[in-house]
C-alpha cells in the first residue's frame, strides 16, 4: 500500500510527460511502429497472390537474399550511388553557400536561384532529365554533336546509367543543401570574423578556423540528412531507368518496390526493407560516434 | 533519468501494444466482414440522385486511350436511363491492380476493372472477380460474333473470365525511304531472321541502326510464340498449372541468337526499355526496322517525316509462321458488389462490343475491334483506304495459326518473368552469352513460380 502509493507519487512526473507525449506517441505507432513491426513479421513468410503470409519460411528470405548476386548487385550500386551523390553534392552545395553568402549587390537574386531545385518536385525535374538523356532528341547528345564528340548512351549503357542518375540526383537535392547551408553561415556571429580580420587572417585562414568549425553542426546534420536520404532514394530511378540496364541502378529502395508491387512478393521485399534499416541504423550510430566528436557546438 | 523510472517505459510498451492489437483486430475484422459479406445478404446498389445505378469502371488508358473511352461511356450514358457508368483513370496497369488489390472483393471494389493480359491467371485466382461466363450463359450472349483470336487468349478451360477489350499485337514497323535509299524493295519487307539481318545489314548507315528492339519481355514472348515455341510448360500453363519456364529451349534460343548477330554487327540500336525513345528514334531517322504495338502504328505514321511501312514480325528460317499472341487488356468484373451493379457492368460490356463502339475505339487508338463487324463500319473502311498499314495488324491477326503457342502463356507471375527477360536481353547487348543469360531468366522466373505454386490455397 504504502510502497505503490509512492511509486505512484514518484511517477508523476513521468506520467505527466507520458500525457503530453501521448499524441506523437498514438501517431508513431499507427504509421511507423505498427508498419515497422508488421515489415518485420513479414520478412519471415512467403505470401500468397494477396500479400498475405502464407508460409512460415523463418529466414529463408534473409539467407536467399544475402547469396543472391541480384540483391549484391543492388547492395553495391546504392553504396555507390550514395558515394557518388552525397560528396559531391554537399561540396556543391557549400560552395554556392559560401558565394551566396557574400554581401553583394543582387545577392537575393543567386540565393534563389540556388535554392529554386528545392522546388522542383523529384518526378518533375526527373521528367525534364528524362528529355535532356534522350538518346535521339536529347539536349546532351546534341551538345556532344555540335563539339564532335562521340555519343553517349546516358542511361542505356551500364556503365554510365548510375552516373547520369548521380547527376540528376546531385542537381535536384544541391538545392536543400545549399538552403540549410546558408542558413547556417549566416547564423555565425560577424564578431569573430571582425576580430580575425583587425588579427590580419587571410580568406581562406578564416574559412578554415571560423566558418568550417562554427558550420559544422549544421554540416553534421546535412551530412545526416543527405546519407539517408541517398540510401532512400526511389523516384528518379523510377522515371529515369527503371533498375535498368542489367540492372546497373537497380537500388535498394527500388529493388524493394520492385518485390513488393510487381512481383507480388512481400517476404523478400520485407526482409530487403529489414536489411536496409539495419545498414541505415548502423551508418547513423557511426557518424554519430565518429562524426560527433568533430563537431562544435557553441 | 531516475525520474522517469521504469514504470513510463513500461506504460508506453503497454500502450503501443494495445494499439498494436487494435490495429490487428480492426484488420482481421473487416476481413470478416468481407468474406461472410460474399456468401449472403442482401447489398444495397450505389444510386445517383434520379435513381440510376452507379458504377465505376477503372481504367490505365492515357492519352487518346482516355478521351476515347470518356466519350464511349458518356454515349453509354446517354443511350439509356438506367445505369450511369464513371470512368477513372487509375495510372499504369501494375498500379491500378496494386489499387485493386487494396479494396478487391469488397463492397467497394469498382464493377468494372482493366486488367492486362499477363494478370489474366492472377485475377482468376484472386477470388475477386465473377467469370464473365456466367453472364454470357444467363444472357445467352453470342459469343461467335467476337473475335475468335482474341477470345482464345482470355478463354481458360474453355469459361471466358473477363471481357477482351482493348487488344493489340506486335508488328514491325520500317522506314520505306531508307529501303529505297539502301536499294531494298519497299514494298516487300524482310520476313525471316535471316532476312532481317541481312536488311540491317544494308540499311545500316553512320547515322541509323537497321533494326531495333524495345527491351520489353512481350516482344520475346511474340517471337517465341510465332516459331510455335512455349513459354512455360503444361501446354503454357493451358493443360495444368504451369511448374518450370521452358523459353530457353531452341525457339529462345533462336531469337537470342537473332538479336546478339546483329547487335555484334553493329546494326543493332538499343534504344532501351521506354517506348517513347524508340519512336522517337524511328521518327528522327535513328533506326530503319523496329518492333512496335498495333496500337503505336497510327502514331509511326503520324510523326513520320517518311514513308511508314508496316509488316508482320519476323520469325526464324527454319519453321513455319504461327502468328501472334494477343497482347494488351481485358475487363473484368467485380464479385462481392450489389447485383444491380453487376447487371450495369454487364450492359455496359455488352455496348462495348457493339460494332459502332468497336469501330470508335479501332479508330481512336490503333487497338484491335474485337468485335470484326466493326471492320465492316464506313469510317474504318474509309480510314483502310487512306493508311493501309492499318490492315496489316489485322490481316497478322487472323492469320494466326491457333495453338498452345499463340494462345500465350498463362502464369500468374508474368510481371516477374518480363522483368527477367528484360534484364536478360540488357545482358546481351553487353555482350554476355545468349543462353547463359537465358538459363538465368529462366531460373529467376522458375523460382517465382514455384514460390506462386507453393503459397497458392
Amino acid at each position: 500500500m504504502n510502497t505503490t502509493g509512492s511509486l505512484w507519487k514518484r511517477s508523476v512526473n513521468g506520467r505527466t510527460a507520458l500525457l503530453y507525449l501521448l499524441p506523437s506517441i498514438i501517431l508513431f505507432s499507427v504509421f511507423v511502429f505498427y508498419p515497422m513491426f508488421r515489415t518485420i513479421y513479414l520478412s519471415f513468410f512467403l505470401t500468397d497472390q494477396a500479400g498475405n503470409a502464407a508460409i512460415n519460411v523463418g529466414f529463408e528470405n534473409y539467407q536467399y537474399l544475402l547469396g543472391s548476386s541480384e540483391f549484391q548487385n543492388s547492395m553495391k550500386a546504392t553504396i555507390l550511388f550514395v558515394l557518388y551523390t552525397v560528396p559531391i553534392g554537399i561540396i556543391l552545395a557549400l560552395f554556392f553557400a559560401l558565394l551566396a553568402n557574400e554581401k553583394l549587390k543582387g545577392i537575393g537574386f543567386f540565393r534563389t536561384m540556388y535554392s529554386s531545385t528545392m522546388g522542383v518536385s523529384v518526378a518533375a525535374s526527373s521528367v525534364i532529365w528524362l528529355f535532356m538523356f534522350n538518346p535521339s532528341i536529347g539536349m546532351f547528345n546534341r551538345l556532344l554533336q555540335t563539339v564532335g564528340l562521340p555519343q553517349i548512351q546516358w542511361l542505356l549503357d551500364p556503365e554510365w546509367a548510375l552516373l547520369s542518375v548521380s547527376m540528376s540526383t546531385i542537381w535536384m537535392n544541391v538545392g536543400f543543401s545549399f538552403l540549410i547551408l546558408l542558413g547556417g553561415l549566416q547564423n555565425i556571429d560577424e564578431h569573430l570574423y571582425e576580430s580575425s580580420r583587425i588579427d590580419g587572417a587571410g580568406y581562406f585562414y578564416r574559412l578554415r578556423r571560423i566558418t568550417l568549425p562554427m558550420l559544422s553542426p549544421t554540416l553534421f546534420f546535412i551530412i545526416t540528412i543527405s546519407l539517408i536520404n541517398a540510401f532512400q532514394t526511389f523516384g528518379q530511378i523510377d522515371i529515369l531507368t527503371k533498375g535498368g540496364p542489367s540492372q546497373s541502378t537497380n537500388l535498394i529502395v527500388y529493388s524493394i518496390y520492385r518485390e513488393a508491387f510487381v512481383n507480388y512478393q512481400f517476404g523478400t521485399a520485407s526482409a530487403q526493407a529489414v536489411i536496409l534499416f539495419v545498414i541505415i541504423l548502423i551508418v547513423t550510430i557511426l557518424q554519430f560516434k565518429l562524426g560527433e566528436r568533430k563537431v562544435h557546438y557553441q | 533519468m531516475k525520474k522517469f523510472g521504469a514504470n513510463p517505459l513500461l506504460w508506453l510498451l503497454i500502450l503501443a501494444m494495445a494499439i498494436l492489437t487494435a490495429c490487428t483486430n480492426s484488420d482481421s475484422n473487416t476481413n470478416n466482414e468481407s468474406s461472410t459479406g460474399d456468401s449472403g445478404e442482401k447489398k444495397e446498389p450505389a444510386k445517383t440522385e434520379d435513381g440510376k445505378v452507379s458504377i465505376e469502371f477503372w481504367h490505365a488508358m492515357s492519352g487518346t486511350g482516355q478521351e476515347s473511352i470518356d466519350a464511349i461511356v458518356k454515349g453509354f450514358n446517354e443511350s439509356q436511363d438506367q445505369y450511369e457508368v464513371k470512368a477513372e483513370y487509375q495510372g499504369s496497369y501494375e498500379e491500378s491492380l496494386t489499387k485493386l488489390r487494396g479494396v478487391g472483393g469488397t463492397k467497394d471494389a469498382p464493377a468494372i476493372t482493366q486488367v492486362f493480359e499477363v494478370g489474366t491467371k492472377y485475377m482468376i485466382e484472386s477470388g475477386y472477380i465473377e467469370p464473365m461466363q456466367s453472364f454470357i450463359d444467363k444472357d445467352n450472349y453470342d459469343l461467335s460474333q467476337l473475335e475468335e483470336n482474341i477470345l482464345n487468349y482470355y478463354r481458360v478451360d474453355g469459361d471466358l473470365y473477363s471481357m477482351p477489350f482493348n487488344s493489340s499485337t506486335p508488328v514491325m514497323i520500317y522506314n520505306k525511304d531508307a529501303f529505297k535509299e539502301a536499294g531494298l524493295d519497299p514494298e516487300k519487307a524482310p520476313e525471316t531472321f535471316s532476312e532481317v539481318i541481312e536488311a540491317a545489314e544494308k540499311l545500316t548507315t553512320d547515322e541509323m541502326k537497321g533494326f531495333s528492339m524495345l527491351t520489353y519481355g512481350w516482344f520475346f514472348e511474340q517471337l517465341v510464340a510465332t516459331q510455335g515455341g512455349l513459354y512455360v510448360n503444361e501446354d503454357n500453363g493451358r493443360s495444368g498449372d504451369a511448374t518450370e519456364a521452358v523459353f530457353n529451349g531452341p525457339e529462345g534460343r533462336n531469337v537470342f541468337d537473332f538479336l546478339d548477330r546483329m547487335n555484334k554487327a553493329g546494326t543493332f540500336g538499343n534504344f532501351g526499355t521506354n517506348w517513347d525513345d524508340i519512336r522517337a528514334a524511328f521518327s528522327t531517322g535513328k533506326v530503319a526496322m523496329y518492333m512496335d504495338s498495333s496500337a503505336g502504328v497510327a502514331g509511326a505514321i503520324n510523326n513520320a517525316p517518311f514513308e511508314v511501312g508496316v509488316a508482320y514480325i519476323p520469325h526464324a528460317d527454319e519453321v513455319k509462321r504461327n502468328g501472334v499472341v494477343i497482347g494488351g487488356a481485358s475487363l473484368w468484373m467485380s464479385k462481392g458488389i450489389a447485383e444491380e451493379e453487376q447487371e450495369a457492368a454487364w450492359e455496359f460490356m455488352k455496348y462495348l462490343t457493339t460494332p459502332e463502339v468497336q469501330a470508335k475505339w479501332h479508330l481512336d487508338t490503333g487497338y484491335f475491334a474485337i468485335n470484326p463487324k466493326a471492320y465492316d463500319e464506313e469510317d474504318v473502311k474509309a480510314k483502310w483506304a487512306e493508311y493501309p498499314q492499318y490492315k496489316v495488324t489485322v490481316d497478322q491477326l487472323q492469320d494466326t495459326v491457333p495453338g498452345y503457342a499463340t494462345q500465350g502463356a498463362l502464369i500468374s507471375v508474368f510481371p516477374e518473368s518480363r522483368q527477367q527477360i528484360v534484364t536478360a536481353l540488357e545482358e546481351l547487348y553487353q555482350g554476355k552469352d545468349p543462353q547463359e543469360v537465358l538459363d538465368k531468366a529462366v531460373e529467376g522466373t522458375n523460382r517465382a513460380i514455384e514460390i506462386a505454386n507453393k503459397t497458392k490455397k
